[in-house]
């Protein structure tokens, strides 16, 4: 599902990831982790098509990641589900309309999307709250609002960059169990994060990256 | 089909609600340049009429010597009134011309009560047809009647000739003039319009993230600015009926003498029609603009 062949990013004279081979098959539950500025976030960045490698070969579903125009951007990034960092919730819209933001762009029709909406927002346990704005909801729920975004498509791939960092540990085990059942769906996830609790909690495959490097897998 | 429409008018919408001083900025903007460009072509509409009036009546003054006798002077206007150029030719005698200048200039009446009625020559005034009101064809009208008994021939065709180049100068100058305009007015509507993306960075990054297509963000910004040229040229076109009746009305009564019995018109409905194209044009090109130095920069 995803494959990295002799991936190298630096930025300036930085090596951010430097000549990174993975490969990470369909269904599969893995973390991504090491301490801050190992290239966590820029793997993530470089899978949904944020950055590109400087060389190096990046498949994702099958698709030559490394080489997509801006053009064919979109289409890579509507087969995928990313759970972002800082949530990028929009603050105005409410959290239907977030929620259904990544099928809107698929031209869905607004009752489908309405649906959806709801029917992943029960999900993640926040039933009633479709019309709540982000600002009036709490951290943990914010990020179940953007973990309900990134799972309203079905997406192959689900890529989850800290979504527990800004949690207390119930919530977290909230929002990994979340994840835990999507990808018994089917949903190939990969998580970066660097609690070590959770990663041992609930046992997955583990990519460590020090300096850019990977150092086990 | 109908998602999408429903989908850009939506966001048009709510994006005009959301932004209303910012996009008041962008219509006005866009009013102010189309009501430039909207004054400057009537006034060039208005004077391209008025030197059609003169062409279509061009006069020619031709002056008696002082001694030629009168039997002879009607036996000149009948052989003159044979010519094929010649549409209308009247004879006017010293003392109607004497009459004449009093009754325009009333100051003139002592001097010319000292020298005598007398002391203006006789003339003949020639209307000629309008298909002879080339410049080439009047000179060659003049030089034909030059053999008769003229001291004098006035045809006032050298100062029209002089208009018509500062008019067609005024021309070059407002295809010049509009383009800078209209450069102007991109970037100003482009600069405003990137205030309004600004606004709804993180909305547009998301949905960029997500997998919207570049046409699925900028169509309703292009909608937006369409309706806000529509604006721009609505407010253009109040503005310009104030000015036509406001202030060229007024002057028509000081333009009598250049512009005869004809009005100054406003712009016809074609040219109001363009300036609406023009202002959708502008509103929507400045929006697209805004939109892809935006999506250029979004990750």
């Amino acid at each position: 599902m995803i494959r990295l062949y002799h991936v190298h990013k630096t930025y300036g004279k930085r090596d951010a990831l430097h000549d990174v081979n993975l490969h990470v098959q369909k269904g599969d539950f893995v973390y991504v982790t090491g301490p801050s500025g190992a290239g966590k976030t820029t793997l993530l960045k470089m899978l949904y098509g944020a950055v590109s490698p400087t060389s190096g070969k990046l498949l994702v579903g099958g698709v030559d990641a490394s080489k997509l125009s801006q053009k064919q951007l979109p289409f890579l990034r509507r087969n995928l589900g990313v759970v972002f960092q800082d949530f990028k919730l929009i603050p105005n819209r409410t959290v239907a309309d977030n929620v259904g933001l990544a099928l809107e762009v698929l031209g869905m029709p607004r009752e489908d999307i309405w649906r959806r909406a709801r029917a992943v927002l029960n999900t993640v346990g926040l039933r009633g709250r479709e019309d709540a704005y982000p600002m009036d909801l709490s951290g943990g729920e914010q990020q179940r609002v953007a973990v309900a975004r990134a799972i309203v498509n079905d997406p192959a791939i689900l890529l989850a960059d800290e979504p527990t960092g800004n949690l207390d540990g119930a919530m977290a085990v909230e929002v990994m169990e979340i994840l835990l059942a999507v990808n018994l769906r089917g949903t190939t996830v990969m998580v970066a994060t660097h609690d070590t609790g959770l990663m041992n909690r609930f046992p997955n495959r583990k990519l460590r990256f020090e300096s850019g490097r990977l150092v086990s897998s | 089909m109908q998602t999408t429409s429903s989908h850009i008018l939506r966001r048009s919408l709510r994006s005009l609600w959301e932004n209303l001083s910012l996009n008041g900025m962008v219509a006005g903007v866009i009013a102010a340049a189309l009501l430039l460009a909207g004054a400057y072509l009537q006034v060039l509409i208005n004077l391209d009429r008025m030197m059609g009036t003169w062409d279509r009546d061009v006069h020619v003054s031709a002056y008696f010597y002082s001694d030629v006798p009168e039997d002879r002077r009607f036996s000149i206007k009948d052989d003159l009134a044979k010519l094929q150029e010649v549409d209308d030719i009247l004879y006017i005698s010293e003392t109607e011309a004497g009459a004449y200048l009093v009754d325009k200039v009333p100051d003139v009446k002592p001097i010319l009560d000292e020298f005598g009625p007398e002391v203006l020559p006789a003339s003949l005034e020639i209307s000629l047809r309008e298909a002879f009101t080339t410049p080439a064809e009047i000179e060659s009208f003049v030089s034909r009647i030059e053999g008769f008994d003229f001291e004098d021939i006035d045809y006032g065709q050298e100062w029209v000739q002089r208009f018509e180049s500062f008019v067609s100068l005024i021309q070059t100058l407002g295809v010049v003039i509009g383009l800078l305009i209209v450069t102007a007015a991109i970037f100003l509507v482009a600069n405003t319009m990137h205030l309004v993306v600004y606004a709804r960075r993180a909305e547009l990054e998301t949905m960029k993230l997500v997998g919207a297509t570049f046409a699925f963000v900028s169509a309703p910004f292009l909608l937006e600015g369409a309706i806000l040229g529509i604006l721009g040229a609505s407010i253009a076109t109040v503005g310009m009926l104030a000015i036509h009746h406001l202030l060229f009305l007024r002057l028509e009564t000081y333009l009598q003498l250049a512009i005869g019995n004809e009005t100054l018109v406003f712009l016809p409905l074609g040219a109001i029609l363009a300036l609406f194209l023009i202002g959708m044009l502008l509103g929507m090109a400045g929006c697209l603009t805004a939109v892809r130095r935006f999506w250029k920069a979004a990750s």
